[in-house]
């Protein structure tokens, strides 16, 4: 890898070339990490059975799996930071197959959390972060294409896993499949060795600081898609750390990013999409059981799930063209409000849906709208964040998410059981996701004019230069110049930064 | 989740249909009036008697304790068995017999009707489920715009058997029957015969059991779990057979207790376990629900595999990745020595390169001397 002092001419994202060929290895990766725990529901009746359980305490099973698969996302982040997605994806890949092979000998319903929630949960984690993170390593002008790709993924699998699993559970019972399920879940490992590892490697840990502070990245630029001003916002002044006394927090920061709670971007995504989960799973738990509540057999409404997952498969790699038109680019955090939005506002509709027709057309338009937000789900947190910082914000996004994402369902139930009425939880649903959509509107719209006028201010600053800081606006002026040309040459800071050799920022929330 | 809401219980259907006829309805409904009962009970008396012969005379004194007894209370039965006093040995017998059971079991009164459509040549059909003893209505009706079709000949049958029905309205005809027997059970038929003939089958039998049409995969060694489940309808008890070449085989699980555990989880649902499977369990189960009325039994399936079944696919997954990997790694290297020569072979252009200038400037420089 070029040295430091070539470090400005190291060549950006390729945006392409060995990048389509990581954008498959994130599509198997992030299929399985989302499209695994919904498969193995095909087993549950057999497995309750024969432990003789009730259905509760099997579908903990795939709970258990879901909420480790997003509580070790910071884990999943720490390790990216200090060894890069390949290694990571591979043992996560590894960690699954053990786990799914162990589940196959469990006696117990106890072993079986443990197999199959625990460790495969763990493995999937593993999987899923670093797949989104090096996307964002590996594209910049093209990211939403291959974010939409990446994340298209999920329902592919999903459509490919359930028959898979109804033809294994047929031919080898609940614990042959399991077996084979295990090796399956190995495609991951040659889904991770498919991950080339870019730009400068991370060096080890030095204790030392040369004077510019090994701190944690701090304001990243997150107006590359701005069509007004200079694509990178520079750092504004180079703090220097004293030694010792910051150190510990240094290397905290260095492989999980607390300050991200400070930058504002985050942490209106962070509350958004928090708000956004609650009613973002349930409709699909419940949208079988309320086709047969009204009257449809099995098999229509299994199908109405397949049409939702044929919409989504469609909807995501086109969301992610038009995401990354040159109209919608700038604007991505509106985009992404209104789907959620549009979203909402399908569930408020659904009760007014009579018969199967309706209940097909909510379906077509659901999958849609899931497959919007989806798509976009990552890439407008690398938006506000930027690639480099996204490692921690990823981690700290999916662990945070992870209460709501386990709570919608149950809160969805509840309001069945207790109404004895299926029109409240969609109301529900649709009335948290207009509320988390408005809310992420009127935040980024907030968010689009304080930047505009820290742009300007940083403008204005440079215009006026400080005795104090001319080696510095030496250096970022030179910046400047080499990151005005356009998004494309962003990447450059982010590179220094991969060196923690960047100036350091402060940020001006 | 709520409960399915879909009724699926027959049971829940008598009851309606009971309800429906005691609470009176409108005329359209089947419902037997109190003057009509006291008609078809007699009938039913005759009825009773005819199950097993043809026909005898009718006492008429029990025709007002009958109509007491549709509503169902056990003294009113005793009466009536009392006031039975029809000569004949087996009729004796069969009247003890329903004593009894209308001792034991509560008599619920159920009634079926089947609308016959106005074609001629049409076979309709119902299937009734029983499982405990009944007092059972069937009837036939035909459409008030079919009411212009004289002099039809109506004809109950039960096998072989002509039955003596009721007019019930002028356009519906009916049967009552107590069954408190398997042998009872059949198909009851009602033919219409004028200028069109017209037929409707009644099936009553017992509730049928479901097993498992697809087979419950196991392994050697390991234990399976079969379960039977009876849908609306208790059991007085389960049994389990296996077919042993072409016999059924009761299966003991006081004897085989390590092998087998016979397990009932509740008045509707029966476990089989078996532990320790080996080849020799492989095959066909059957689970039985002994109801009053006769038994019902469910088929099920076991096929154990070894362990080398799941393996084998198993392993040609892996030596699948394995390969994979290395392929991707091996390209991987490839790619680098090949940008790593393409590099170098820059590099030694370029040296080429200086040097060829450097030797031409001195060319140069000395051809300037000369020249000089």
């Amino acid at each position: 890898m070029p040295p430091l002092a070539n470090a400005g001419q190291a060549p950006g994202p390729p945006d392409g070339g060995w990048g389509w060929a990581v954008v498959c290895g994130a599509f198997v990766s992030i299929g399985f990490a989302y499209a695994f725990p919904k498969g193995l529901a095909i087993f549950f009746k057999e497995i309750q059975d024969f432990f003789g359980t009730s259905y509760s305490e099997v579908a903990w099973v795939s709970s258990i799996m879901l909420a480790t698969t997003y509580g070790a996302g910071p884990i999943s982040s720490i390790l990216v930071n200090r060894y890069g997605s390949r290694p990571v994806v591979i043992f996560g890949g590894l960690l699954c197959g053990i786990g799914m092979v162990s589940a196959a000998f469990c006696t117990s319903i106890l072993q079986l959390y443990i197999c199959v929630g625990f460790i495969t949960g763990f493995g999937l984690a593993l999987n899923l972060q670093p797949s989104v993170i090096i996307i964002g390593k590996y594209f910049l002008k093209r990211r939403p294409i291959a974010n939409g790709l990446a994340m298209a993924g999920s329902p592919v699998m999903l459509c490919t896993l359930a028959p898979l699993n109804q033809f294994l559970f047929d031919n080898f019972g609940w614990r042959g499949s399991f077996l084979i399920l295990g090796a399956i879940l190995l495609h991951c490992c040659v889904a991770g060795a498919l991950f080339r590892p870019i730009g400068a490697p991370t060096p080890p840990v030095k204790p030392q600081v040369t004077g510019k502070g090994k701190d944690a990245l701090k304001e990243e630029v997150t107006e590359d898609a701005m069509e007004m001003g200079s694509p990178t916002k520079v750092p504004m002044e180079d703090k220097v750390e004293e030694e010792g006394g910051k150190a510990c927090c240094e290397k905290i920061n260095q492989y999980l990013d607390f300050s991200l709670f400070k930058h504002r971007g985050f942490l209106i995504y962070l509350i958004g999409n928090v708000l956004m989960f609650l009613g973002f799973f349930a409709p699909i738990v419940f949208l079988a059981p309320y086709a047969k509540h009204i009257g449809i057999d099995e098999y229509s409404a299994a199908f109405l799930l397949s049409i939702l997952a044929i919409v989504d498969m469609i909807a995501r790699p086109t969301t992610g063209i038009i995401a990354n038109s040159k109209w919608v680019r700038p604007q991505i955090q509106y985009f992404f409000s209104f789907s959620i939005a549009f979203n909402g506002t399908c569930h408020l509709l659904c009760p007014l849906a009579s018969g199967y027709t309706g209940l097909v057309i909510y379906a077509i338009f659901f999958g849609l709208a899931f497959g919007m937000v989806c798509a976009m789900l990552f890439e407008t947190l690398m938006d506000l964040v930027g690639a480099a910082r996204f490692t921690s914000a990823v981690g700290l996004v999916t662990i945070a998410e992870c209460c709501t994402i386990l709570l919608g369902p149950p809160i969805g139930g509840t309001l069945i059981d207790t109404f004895g009425d299926y029109k409240y939880m969609f109301i529900k649903c649709g009335a948290v996701m207009v509320l988390a959509g408005t809310f992420l509107f009127i935040m980024n719209y907030y968010n689009y004019r304080m930047l505009a006028k820290e742009e300007k201010e940083r403008k204005a600053k440079e215009e006026n230069p400080k005795p104090v800081r001319t080696e510095n606006e030496g250096r970022n002026s030179w910046n400047k110049e080499t990151t005005r040309d356009g998004p494309e040459l962003e990447p450059l800071s982010k590179e220094q930064e991969g060196l923690k050799e960047e100036v350091n920022g402060i940020n001006e929330v | 989740m709520p409960a399915a809401f879909s009724g699926k219980r027959p049971g829940l259907r008598l009851l309606l249909l009971l309800c429906l006829s005691l609470s009176g309805g409108s005329p359209a409904d089947p419902t037997v009036t109190t003057q009509d009962a006291s008609h078809s009970q007699a009938n039913s008396l005759t009825k009773m008697q005819t199950g097993l012969n043809v026909s005898s005379p009718e006492p008429m004194t029990t025709t007002r304790t009958v109509n007491r007894q549709t509503q169902g209370s056990p003294s009113d039965h005793l009466t009536f068995g009392h006031n039975v006093s029809v000569p004949g040995p087996d009729l004796t017998t069969q009247e003890f017999k329903q004593e009894t059971k209308e001792h034991v079991s509560n008599a619920t009164f159920v009634e079926y009707e089947i609308l016959l459509p106005g074609v001629s040549g049409t076979s309709t059909e119902k299937n009734i489920t029983l499982d405990r003893a009944t007092r059972i209505e069937l009837s036939c009706r035909l459409d008030n715009k079919y009411s212009h079709l004289k002099s039809l000949q109506v004809t109950w049958k039960w096998g072989n058997e002509t039955l003596r029905h009721i007019n019930k309205t002028e356009n519906s005809w009916g049967i009552q029957l107590r069954i408190w027997d398997n042998s009872q059970l059949g198909s009851y038929s009602c033919t219409l015969k004028g200028e069109e003939e017209m037929h409707a089958v009644f099936h009553l039998q017992v509730p049928k059991i479901e097993g498992k049409e697809k087979p419950i995969v196991s392994y050697e060694g390991d234990t399976a779990v079969m379960i039977c489940k009876s849908y609306g309808y208790t059991p007085t008890a389960w049994t389990w057979y296996m077919t042993n070449g072409s016999e059924q085989v009761a299966i003991n699980d006081s004897l085989l207790a390590d092998k087998y555990v016979i397990n009932r989880v509740s008045a509707n649902v029966t476990h089989l376990k078996i532990l320790k499977l080996t080849k020799e369990d492989d095959g066909i189960y059957w689970c039985e629900a002994g109801f009053e009325l006769g038994k019902s039994k469910g088929k099920l399936k076991l096929k154990v595999l070894s362990l080398m079944v799941p393996l084998k696919p198993f392993l040609a997954i892996v030596a699948e990745v394995i390969v994979l990997v290395t392929v991707v790694f091996l390209y991987e290297i490839y790619s680098k020595k090949k940008e790593k020569c393409a590099a170098d072979e820059k590099e030694f252009d370029q040296i080429e390169q200086l040097k060829s200038e450097e030797s031409n400037g001195l060319e140069n420089s000395s051809t300037r001397h000369r020249k000089i």
